[in-house]
């Protein structure tokens, strides 16, 4: 067993006993309106083209997870309350909790999915890998795509500075010390 | 979530257009879409406003802003003219929400939030401001948080909005497109106290579009300061929260703007306190008479009685130090600068 | 869920006592993890369920007609469709199901619903139609302790258990202090929602893959519940996203197997937020009294408590916490007369148990809170009044355990109270100096957001004043009173690609903790092997017990240690006959070499249920803190500048993880002192949600300065002590104490919010 096979759910579905029945549409909510209710949204996520027809009450973060399988990016409260759902659109920080994925037509996204070039982490990834600046691991997409935004933003210029910037971001593990450390080494 | 029929507009005429009967207009979505998670909100049209070209901010020929409906608080936060002008405006929106929020949320989204009570969120339980004439549980219940001034037996909740308190102290216009034509509503007046129905958070009508907000031009604004009490350092809504400017000359008050927030149903524009100050000398024995002039009127449930001495306090405290401090910049003093 | 293979490495740089990285650090950072929520097969259903609205009511009817009839609906399920026992519960079976005939709390689970959308589920559980017959809620736990005319919760009473602690009979002295203290009820508010999926097996069985805490003990609640043998209910762990205690009870385990049997289709479910604070038990609330008298020169001569606690509705781990809330109810302090009387109660209120200090906690804040008052009384300071009577290896406590490891308290006190302060960051200023007051340009401009009220800019120094405070904590680490705690490990030693590797499996839970990464780095240590591939948890191994308690270093570290001497003691025979023969030689010799062991601690005992005496626990690990606090005095606001620990762990095995525990279990130590309340009024949650209970985000957390002490406990594999506890018992005291100081009020409850200082103040 090695790490590849154990990302999300493909190798679940592997490994699941039992099989399947049909495949439920996941974002089209029941009680929809008729087909033409459907909207019709095209955006980038982490570079690649999609195109989706979609109940307008899907959010972004429901998009992600169940239509686009990118699981990466969490639902914590789903009401803004957390930030574990931050995501990139056309390059600021989002709450993908509170965006309907209708209103994403022509942006660019990007998940912490989209970070990573390859085998290679994205700078603020391996800063949180080295400083230990997490535990859970649950609320780390969201700080990490926080972080990213920050720096780029260049908040990040004193430790206060980064705290402020940072706090829409909940830890319950409480791994803050190590938060501030990876955001301080990922600026240098 | 209850079913809508989704509309994109691009331009103001399109958007007032779709924007008839049950429709609502979708801005930044961090309190509607919650809301309609929630099965508070229930449009039956949600029109995208997002794309509408309403997201600049320009001076006017009379030397205050126009800012568009649609820009971003974390835009508004750093715009030089408004961290110049109207510090305590800056400093209302970066109290705000999270980074993430502040990227989001709309100034016209934010004017039009609605109440955090607990009552009014969950539709399990009455509340006359979701379903009037249901009754107000807050009042016997969960008030910690709610309304000191100007509630009502029907509602006592509170405008949660940090941006609206210095937009109130300011005398801001909102400015509003509808199929009847524009108008232009001046702030404080924009939000109403909830009387008898506080179903009506503002004078807005149905179908009416927010298209700007246009700050005066106030110059002794520069001088201007937002203090927000809150439960935790960040990310939390205001349990008292002041937005006031002042203009002192030998240490007399000439003129002076003030608002509170996290008090009443809308952002508390502080007439009293103004009126006891204007010629008064600026002494902290004349900003407590403001202060208590303001607040005599303040009627407190049990469990938020502790805001009335807590408002005295931040509006004392902010009064004292726009008068004692030169060095208004001190470091993390301005807005964000993305 | 978590397999994980780690990186070859060197056996000195990876082994025990290194700074190794988690293995599943780069599968977290990338979003690649399968937390539990994240799982999905095709074609499975959605569960929901319906909960009650009242804290106490008799169910007179429940039609389901209306939910069943609804397209997309595959199952709707009531008490009646519990297969097996209909009751489970941790220590005692009283918590039904799927709610019997009445609801004892809000929140209970009353129905299911499985459907082929999460939103349809939802829609039908709404429209199951319950005729709920409200009734009395006993909300009040002092009325349910000592009002015998208070309407009982369960038929066998309130009284979920009454513990004494009883020595000596001196209570007289020169000195005497009293103090009535709060605690409010904690919630361990983990990000990552309870969910699960129950697969249904070809067996007549079912597969659950769930973040849970303790696989076995959940096996053992779920198997009866569906009337089926253990090997059929077989569970495997899914990515944990957090847990402090509140995974340790089942939440939808039996809900989601019960849909999956029902629908013979897999089954989801997932807790949203609001649900979550209804979907676990939270920490007990308390109400104590303590009573301390000293000698005039502050050497305790006896204390007298009393602590209830309150249970709500089901027993969950109440017992425990009261025997942990009892045998420390006075501290890591020698004091020879006690009498300690801890109560834990049925009410209507929601059902508390394990969180992360389990009952240790509330007991902390009021005797330190008294440590306090007596230091003032005695004219001592805090430090020199906990070092006259800290206790140290050989001391008894009251229950009549001696302390036989390591416990150097008074040394910890020492190097705590030593370490530097930290500097000033305010210009002190007063309200009532106004305009004259300009500051000199030499003056250092203080970072706003460092002040209390941080980037609201609440103020420029005017009204803040410095406090310092001190707060010591004594945790059991592993199960007390008798369990017996033990865990399992298998470590298998094969060839793979000509290179020797180990597997290591248990089912021991990660919950963030780091565990896993601890268990590779004693695999590593053991048998100088450096590829270590740590199996994913689940039920085909034996018991590891609960990751609670800050046992599992410990005892899966134990029993991981023990299965690797097995396999080396294995390895050494088979090489008998020819000692030179090499590792690799060997296993291609003779084929894989695989051990499994037990491990369990030295046994406990019972308290005694009149006297509570006995050595109820296996061993103890201490914390100190020391807080710093601004306190913004007119507005309420607290900044935290800095806390600093000094904390004996007797062997460090991952400094940098050692760390992150003390960071995380001081910050929600914080949490409890300054702002986290599950505000329960007439038997009803006020605030479930993370805009109405707050926890604290980075800001609210200072910076930590840290002294970890390596005073070996023989008893323990490594000499290691246990350390995820102990700093969430003594931060809160030392901010409460803090705040204290800063103000000069008694602030005899947790959390302390705005309007206790604010109000209190001078205006």
């Amino acid at each position: 067993m090695t790490s590849g096979d154990l990302s999300r759910r493909r190798f679940f579905a592997q490994a699941a006993v039992a099989s399947v029945g049909m495949t439920v549409p996941m974002s089209v909510e029941p009680g929809a309106p008729e087909a033409d209710g459907l909207v019709e949204v095209a955006f980038t996520v982490n570079g690649k083209g999609e195109r989706l027809r979609v109940d307008p009450r899907i959010t972004l973060l429901d998009a992600l997870r169940e239509r686009l399988e990118l699981t990466g990016t969490k639902k914590g409260c789903d009401r803004g309350q957390c930030g574990a759902c931050t995501v990139h659109v056309d390059g600021r920080r989002v709450l993908s909790c509170l965006t309907l994925v209708a209103t994403m037509d022509g942006k660019r996204l990007t998940t912490i999915e989209g970070l990573a070039k390859g085998d290679r982490l994205h700078p603020v990834q391996q800063a949180f890998i080295d400083c230990d600046g997490f535990q859970c691991g649950f609320c780390t997409p969201g700080q990490i795509m926080s972080a990213v935004a920050v720096l780029r933003e260049g908040h990040a210029k004193s430790d206060e500075e980064i705290r402020e910037a940072m706090s829409g971001n909940i830890c319950r593990c409480g791994a803050y010390p190590n938060i501030v450390e990876a955001v301080k080494q990922a600026r240098s | 979530m209850r079913p809508f029929a989704y509309q994109r507009a691009t331009d103001v005429p399109s958007a007032v257009a779709a924007g008839t009967g049950q429709a609502m207009y979708l801005g930044g979505g961090t309190n509607l879409v919650d809301l309609m998670r929630l099965g508070v909100a229930t449009p039956e049209v949600l029109v995208d406003v997002t794309r509408v070209p309403f997201d600049t901010i320009e001076e006017t020929p009379g030397g205050g802003l126009l800012i568009g409906a649609g820009v971003r608080n974390s835009d508004l936060a750093a715009h030089p003219l408004v961290l110049r002008n109207y510090p305590m405006l800056a400093q209302a929106v970066v109290a705000g929400g999270s980074g993430q929020i502040r990227n989001m949320a709309t100034v016209a989204g934010n004017l039009l939030q609605r109440t955090r009570c607990s009552y009014f969120q969950d539709i399990t339980k009455p509340c006359n401001k979701r379903v009037p004439g249901s009754g107000c549980p807050a009042r016997e219940g969960d008030h910690r948080n709610l309304a000191i001034l100007g509630h009502s037996e029907a509602c006592v909740a509170t405008h949660p909005s940090d941006m609206a308190v210095p937009l109130a102290a300011l005398g801001a216009v909102v400015n509003v497109e509808s199929s009847g034509g524009p108008r232009a509503i001046p702030m404080p007046g924009f939000h109403r106290l909830p009387g008898d129905a506080p179903e009506r958070d503002t004078l807005l009508r149905p179908g009416d579009l927010v298209t700007a907000v246009e700050l005066p031009a106030l110059p002794f604004a520069a001088r201007s300061r937002y203090r927000k009490v809150r439960d935790r350092a960040s990310f939390a809504f205001a349990v008292v929260s002041v937005a006031a400017a002042l203009d002192v000359a030998d240490g007399v008050v000439r003129d002076c703007r003030i608002a509170l927030g996290g008090v009443a149903h809308v952002p508390w524009r502080a007439e009293r306190a103004e009126a006891a100050l204007r010629g008064a000398p600026a002494t902290a024995e004349e900003f407590a008479r403001a202060a208590e002039a303001e607040l005599a009127q303040a009627s407190p449930l049990p469990r938020n009685a502790f805001k009335v001495p807590l408002a005295r306090n931040v509006l004392v405290r902010t009064l004292l130090d726009l008068t004692a401090r030169e060095d208004l910049t001190a470091a993390g003093d301005t807005g964000e600068t993305s | 869920m978590t397999s994980i293979q780690t990186e070859p490495r060197s056996g000195s740089r990876s082994g025990v006592g290194a700074s190794v990285p988690r293995p599943d650090g780069t599968l977290k950072v990338t979003g690649e993890f399968a937390y539990s929520s994240d799982l999905w097969l095709d074609g499975m259903l959605w569960g929901a369920t319906l909960r009650s609205p009242h804290p106490s009511a008799w169910i007179r009817s429940i039609d389901i007609g209306p939910a069943l009839a609804m397209p997309g609906v595959f199952a709707v399920l009531t008490h009646e469709d519990v297969p097996g026992e209909k009751f489970y519960g941790l220590e005692h079976r009283d918590q039904p199901v799927l709610a019997v005939d009445q609801v004892r709390y809000q929140g209970e689970p009353v129905a299911l619903v499985a459907a082929d959308h999460p939103e349809t589920a939802r829609r039908a559980a709404a429209a199951i139609i319950v005729a709920y017959e409200p009734r009395e809620a006993v909300v009040d736990p002092r009325r349910a302790a000592f009002d015998p005319s208070c309407p009982p919760v369960h038929p066998h009473g309130n009284l979920v258990r009454h513990q004494p602690v009883r020595v000596g009979d001196r209570f007289q002295a020169e000195v005497v202090v009293t103090g009535e203290y709060e605690v409010g009820m904690q919630d361990q508010a983990f990000l990552g929602p309870e969910s699960g999926l129950a697969v249904p097996a070809e067996d007549g069985g079912v597969d659950l893959f769930i973040a849970t805490q303790w696989l076995h003990v959940d096996q053992d609640q779920v198997a009866p519940c569906l009337g089926l043998p253990k090997e059929k209910v077989r569970l495997s762990l899914a990515g944990v996203g957090g847990a402090f205690g509140a995974r340790e009870d089942l939440s939808m385990q039996i809900h989601a197997s019960m849909l999956a049997l029902r629908t013979g289709r897999p089954v989801k479910i997932v807790y949203g937020r609001e649900e979550s604070f209804f979907g676990h038990v939270h920490r007990h609330p308390a109400w104590m009294r303590y009573e301390h008298g000293a000698t005039a020169d502050g050497r305790l001569v006896y204390v007298r408590a009393e602590i209830l606690l309150d249970g709500g509705a089901y027993c969950s781990t109440s017992r425990a916490v009261v025997g942990n809330a009892a045998s420390l109810g006075v501290g890591p302090y020698e004091v020879d007369n006690v009498r300690i009387d801890a109560y834990g109660v049925y009410t209507n209120n929601p059902p508390c148990g394990a969180m992360r200090g389990f009952g240790a906690v509330q007991a902390c804040y009021a005797y330190e809170s008294q440590m306090d008052r007596l230091a003032e009384a005695c004219g001592l300071s805090p430090v020199e009044i906990r070092i006259r009577n800290a206790v140290s290896q050989g001391s008894r406590l009251a229950t009549g355990q001696v302390v036989d490891s390591p416990a150097p308290l008074a040394g910890m006190l020492r190097e705590l109270a030593a370490m530097p302060l930290p500097g000033s960051t305010v210009t002190r200023r007063s309200i009532t100096e106004p305009s004259s007051a300009k500051p000199s340009s030499a003056e250092p401009v203080p970072d706003l957001r460092s002040l209390p009220g941080g980037v609201s800019q609440t103020t420029h120094g005017e009204g803040v004043r410095r406090g310092v405070g001190y707060g010591v904590g004594i945790k059991n680490i592993c199960f007390s009173e008798g369990f017996d705690d033990y865990s399992t490990a298998r470590v298998r030693v094969e060839l793979l690609g000509g290179e020797p590797h180990v597997l290591v499996h248990t089912a021991a839970a990660e919950v963030g903790q780091g565990l896993i990464t601890v268990k590779a780095q004693i695999a590593r240590t053991e048998l100088g092997i450096d590829k270590v591939t740590v199996a994913p948890a689940d039920t085909s191994v034996g018991s590891a017990g609960s990751s609670s308690a800050s046992r599992q270093s410990y005892v899966t570290g134990g029993a991981v240690k023990a299965a690797c001497e097995a396999v080396r003691e294995r390895l050494d025979s088979l090489r008998a006959g020819d000692p030179e023969l090499g590792l690799v030689e060997l296993l291609e010799r003779f084929g894989p070499v695989e051990e499994t062991r037990e491990y369990r601690h030295r046994p406990t005992f019972p308290m005694d249920p009149v006297t509570g005496q006995g050595d109820s626990h296996t061993q103890l690990a201490l914390c100190v803190h020391r807080a710093v606090v601004d306190v913004d005095v007119e507005l309420g606001l607290v900044k935290v500048v800095e806390l600093a620990a000094v904390q004996d762990v007797g062997r460090i095995l991952n400094p940098v993880a050692l760390e992150g525990q003390i960071h995380g279990g001081t910050a929600q130590g914080l949490g409890l002192a300054l702002m986290e309340e599950i505000q329960v009024r007439d038997g009803r949650v006020l605030n479930p949600s993370f805009t109405d209970y707050l926890i604290p985000t980075i800001l609210d957390m200072p910076p930590m300065r840290l002294s970890i002490l390596e005073n070996p406990d023989p008893h323990a594999p490594y000499g290691l002590r246990g350390a995820g506890e102990p700093p969430t018992l003594s931060s809160t005291p030392a901010v409460a104490a803090a705040v204290r100081a800063a103000t000069g009020l008694e602030l005899p409850r947790v959390p302390i919010r705005p309007e206790d200082i604010a109000l209190a103040a001078p205006s």
